[in-house]
Order: structure tokens, then sequence, then C-alpha cells
């Protein structure tokens, strides 16, 4: 097997990875608060003020209603908890299968999982109105003695995503600690202080490297069966219903896949980002976007085949009721999107058949965006297609996003960049010490 | 007072800190930029007792999801359409979960405990054991294993020796 090269424009040397790495951290420049408070404002201002108001008008500023009892909120839940599944599912997968592509990247799409998964969470909270009832989900004492019902999908889902929130934060932190060392070493006064807290005293003793690699391949194994659980899960709660159009088996393989797809078009976008903006050209490169590309590729291939399967199933069912959903999905008022969706997903992607589509960046990049924006689309049709077209027609009713839920929606994406520009300045974005580990070996027998 | 050495190769490394084992110093040890699996084996680290955590943890978590459920159920009966009151499959969803859960938080325990972290008392450390050098620090010899110390680490072709060293 040809061995393909890690590195585009030569290995560094050691001190030269933790240079670089570091330099990305302390080195701010007023682009970046420039960013970051453009990100904040938009936060604020689209996604903080319109919830704000929602709590203080009730949720029916937001523009679900009697039939359709679940709109953006619930899908914009579902694009991010997807968006979420490729990070730590991935460094998982590659660290199990020993991949060294996977060490210069990783640690960025972990963070994509974790705060992807932080804005989904925020996304239950704007959906479910009275926020402050919301502890009311967890298995923990209140003053109204209530307790959950184990039997509902809702109870999955709060189980799976607080383990997959707990196990992804757990996973990035511990993969961090020699660089939070490494950081130490090069810094002075307080943010010596806080890495030095931060690294918990780490040396890097054989010791402390054993029981790291031990935890970490824990983690790694825990981890990958829960990133697949939690996507199943959530597909449970439209699956265990009896609507139309989410009453499916294929449901679970259908989000699992779907997710691991938005996921690694994500994947791209961040690894673009990384490269353009903190000039990790020499870390990412080619051997990076091809991979990614081709698995792009795979997923794109099982996703068309599951959205034929879902058509096909429905169709043949012979259900008046399936089929008058099949109709207004695909000829209906958001038949565009869904057509806009069949192209992103699955045409467009099949340009990455070409090797020159697939090594350049920024073709990636549009392409990546185009399939998030059909992912985002397929998570919205899913809600707002289904619920109004239930079994009766006289509970057929009709959903379009209130302004404030269009306006949470976009804050969203800028709270997720406010997080990450956060992220990039507190942990080295790419991992020194396992970067390092695929250089050449500081061994004797392969210097001489 | 600490001994620390700094080497350039990985062997001498290890070969000092087996040369320390075997003249009987205690308190010897060896840091990396990167993990040294070589290094793993001539120390004698074999399998990491973080397994144990993370099996109980995983055993308890399921144990202690399952019976949630259970105890839920129990306290809070609710008849539906003749099912049974204790429904296994969403319940086994419940205690897949908690499985996984507290066998995640197990681990992170096992790996402080084992590894016997936090700690940020003064320890015998060098800045080049996270770039890349390798260092054999010994903590607190006796006077009559400063010189044998500094003779093993010396043989085993250090770059430089320190009596104090740098300390974390």
């Amino acid at each position: 097997m040809v061995m393909k090269k890690l590195f585009d424009h030569g290995e560094p040397s050691y001190e030269q990875v933790n240079q670089d790495v570091i330099k990305s951290l302390i080195e701010t420049g007023p682009k970046y608060w420039m960013l970051l408070a453009t990100t904040v404002g938009i936060t604020v201002v689209c996604f903080i003020v319109p919830w704000m108001y929602q709590i203080h008008m009730g949720v029916g500023v937001a523009g679900m209603n009697r039939n359709a009892v679940w709109g953006t909120y619930l899908s914009n839940f579902i694009f991010w908890i997807g968006l979420s599944h490729s990070g730590t599912l991935l460094s998982a997968v590659l660290h199990i299968t020993q991949s060294d592509w996977r060490k210069s990247i990783y640690r960025s799409a972990e963070a994509m999982t974790l705060f992807s998964l932080m804005v989904a969470a925020t996304f239950v909270m704007v959906h479910v109105g009275r926020l402050w009832f919301i502890h009311w989900s967890f298995p923990i004492p209140n003053p109204m003695g209530l307790w959950p019902n184990f039997r509902s999908p809702i109870m999955f889902d709060v189980m799976a995503i607080t383990t997959y929130l707990t196990a992804s934060s757990i996973f990035i932190y511990m993969g961090s600690v020699p660089d939070f060392a490494a950081v130490r070493d090069y810094s002075s006064g307080l943010r010596r202080r806080i890495y030095t807290v931060l690294s918990f005293g780490w040396r890097g003793t054989s010791k402390e490297w054993h029981t790291l690699g031990w935890a970490y391949t824990f983690f790694a194994v825990l981890v990958i069966p829960l990133a697949v659980s939690v996507h199943s899960i959530v597909s449970w709660d439209f699956a265990l219903s009896t609507v139309p159009g989410l009453h499916q088996t294929i449901f679970a393989p259908y989000f699992v896949c779907g997710a691991i797809y938005s996921g690694t078009a994500g994947i791209v976008t961040v690894m673009y980002c990384l490269r353009r903006f903190l000039g990790f050209e020499r870390y990412i490169g080619k051997i990076h976007v091809d991979y990614l590309g081709k698995l792009l590729i795979a997923l794109s291939m099982i996703w068309t085949y599951i959205n034929i399967m879902e058509l096909f199933t429905g169709w043949y069912s012979g259900s008046s009721a399936e089929i008058e959903f099949l109709k207004f999905r695909l000829f209906g008022f958001y038949a565009p999107m869904y057509w806009e969706m069949i192209l992103f997903c699955a045409f467009v992607p099949l340009l990455m058949l070409f090797k020159s589509v697939r090594l350049n960046w920024n073709r990636m990049l549009v392409i990546s965006i185009l399939i998030n924006i059909g992912m985002l689309s397929e998570r919205f049709i899913i809600v707002s297609t289904s619920l109004p077209r239930k079994l009766l027609p006289d509970s057929y009713g009709f959903y379009f996003p209130s302004p404030a839920e269009i306006s949470i929606t976009v804050g969203s994406f800028a709270m997720f960049a406010t997080l990450f520009l956060i992220f990039i300045k507190v942990f080295p974005a790419v991992s020194i010490y396992e970067v390092k580990e695929t250089l050449n070996p500081l061994r004797r027998a392969e210097k001489t | 007072m600490d001994i620390t050495g700094t080497f350039q190769y990985e062997e001498d490394a290890i070969s000092a800190a087996q040369g320390l084992h075997a003249a009987g110093i205690k308190n010897v040890s060896l840091m990396s930029p990167i993990p040294m699996h070589a290094a793993e084996k001539a120390l004698g680290l074999g399998k990491s007792n973080v397994r144990k955590f993370t099996l109980i943890g995983a055993i308890l978590g399921g144990l202690g999801g399952f019976s949630m459920c259970v105890a839920t159920a129990l306290v809070f009966i609710m008849p539906t359409g003749g099912r049974a009151i204790i429904a296994l499959p969403p319940y086994l969803l419940i205690t897949y979960e908690t499985t996984i859960l507290i066998g995640v938080l197990s681990t992170l325990v096992g790996f402080f405990l084992v590894a016997k972290l936090p700690a940020w008392k003064n320890r015998p450390y060098r800045v080049e054991a996270n770039v890349n050098r390798f260092v054999v620090a010994v903590e607190s010899p006796s006077s009559n294993e400063v010189k044998k110390a500094e003779q093993i680490i010396r043989g085993a072709g250090a770059l430089g020796i320190e009596q104090t060293g740098g300390t974390l």
C-alpha cells in the first residue's frame, strides 16, 4: 500500500509544531476581535433578544400551531445534533483504527461536536417555551414531586444527549491535557497559572502517557456506539409516533447517516477556516480533504439510497395517508426546498468523484456548505411536511416559520461561530503531541 | 534536591531509566513529548488499572439506570393498553445510556487516580520534555544515590545533567 504524504509542505520539526500551534493561541490580532465582536453581536441581536421576547410573550410568537406543533426549533435541534455527529465519532473511529491522518484535524472536529451539541441543547430550551421548568425533564427531585416517564422517547433524548455532551466534553478535554502543558511551558503570568490548572500538572511521564493512552482508548470505544445511539434516539422522537412520513423503521439509519454526512461536511468547512485564518496549511493538507471528500461521496450515496427507499415504502404501502403526505412533500408548498435538498445532497457531491474537485479546498468549501444547506432543508422538511398532513383531513394544517424563528435560526450559526472562536484561543486547535507522533521518531535507530 | 538528565534519543533515555531501576534507585520518572510505547514495555507498565474503573463504572451505571426505570415504573404505576408495567425495550435504552455515562465518568476518575493527577506540587521537570527531548528525573535521591544516579545518566548518553532541575 502506498502511504500518502501527511504534510504538503514538508515535515515540520518538533519545535516547529509547538511554535505554530501555540502561536495560533497567543497571537491575537484586531481581525480576530472584530470577528468575535460581530458574532457575539449577531448572537445577541438575532438569538438572545428574540428568545427573550418569546419568553416574555409566550411561545405563540413562533409559527407553531395546533396541527403543526413542531417547527423550526425542532428541525434546528436535529440539524445541530446531526452536525455534532462526525467530530467525535470520526475521531474515535480513526483513533481505534490508528489512522495517522486524523491527528491534525481531530481536535477541531471534536470541538465542532461539542459546540453543535450545546447549540442543539439550547434549541430544546427555546422550543419548550417555559424554560424555567426544564429541570423537570431530568430525574432529579423537584418541589412538584414530578418524575420523568422513562417510556417516553423524549426521555430517551434527555438521557442520550446528556450522556453524549458529557462524554464528548471529557473526550476533547482529556486529549488536550498534554497540549495544555505545552502551552503552560510557553506562557507566563496569568495565562501560565490558568494552563497549569488546566493541565493538572502534566509532565509527560511514561506513567501519565500510559494511563492517558488506556483511558483515551476506552473513551473512544464508549463514544462510538454512543454517537450512533444518540441520533437513532433522536429519530425515534419522530418514528415512534403514528404520523405518516414519520412512522418509519428506516428513520434510525437515515438519521445516523444524515448526521455523519452533515457532520463530515461541517468538518470540511471548519478545516478550511483553520487553514485560511489560523495558517494551518502545513498541518491540514491534501490528504485530509481527499479522504474527507471520499467519505462524503460514500455517505451521499447511502443517504440518497435511504431517501429513495423512504419514498418507495411510502408509495408501496398503498396507504392513502402516506400517499397524500408524499404528494405534499414532493409537489406541495415546500417542494422547491425538497428538490433543492436532493440537488445539494444527492447530485452536487458527485462532483467530488473528480480528483480536481476533491483536492481543491475552495471547491470543497462550496460543496460542504451546499451539503449543509441541503441537510438543514432536510430537517425542516421532515418536520414541516409531515405534521400538517396527519391521518385525517380535518387535522391538516400548515406551518411557516415566524420572524422570531428565522432570526433565532440565523443567530444559532453566530452562536456556534462565537463558541468556536473562543475555542481556538483556549484549546490548541491542532493536537501538538499527536502531530509529533506522525513525525520522524526521535530514535537513534532512525537517525543513523 | 532532584536530578534531571536530558536526552536526545528515546533509546538512551530508556536505557538510563532501566539502569536506575536496576541500581535500586527509587522515584525515577521518564518524561517525553510523545507517548513512548517502547518505554512502557521496558519499564514494565503492563495493562493499566484504568480498565477496571471503566468496567466497574459501566456495570454500576447499567444496573443503576435499569433500577431507576424499574423503581419509577413500580412507584408511578401507569397501565397503558395492557402493556407490561416494566417495559424492557425502552428501559434498555436508558440502561444503555447510563452504562456509557457512568463508564465514561469512572474512566475519568480512574485516569486521575492511576496517573496521580492533578499534581500541582513541585516535582522535577524540564520544559524540553514537552518539546523534543527526553528527560530522566530522580526525585529526592539519598546522598549516596546522587553520584550513582549521575553516573548512570551520563553513561547512557545524556546531553546534560542538572542537580536542581526545573521544577513544575
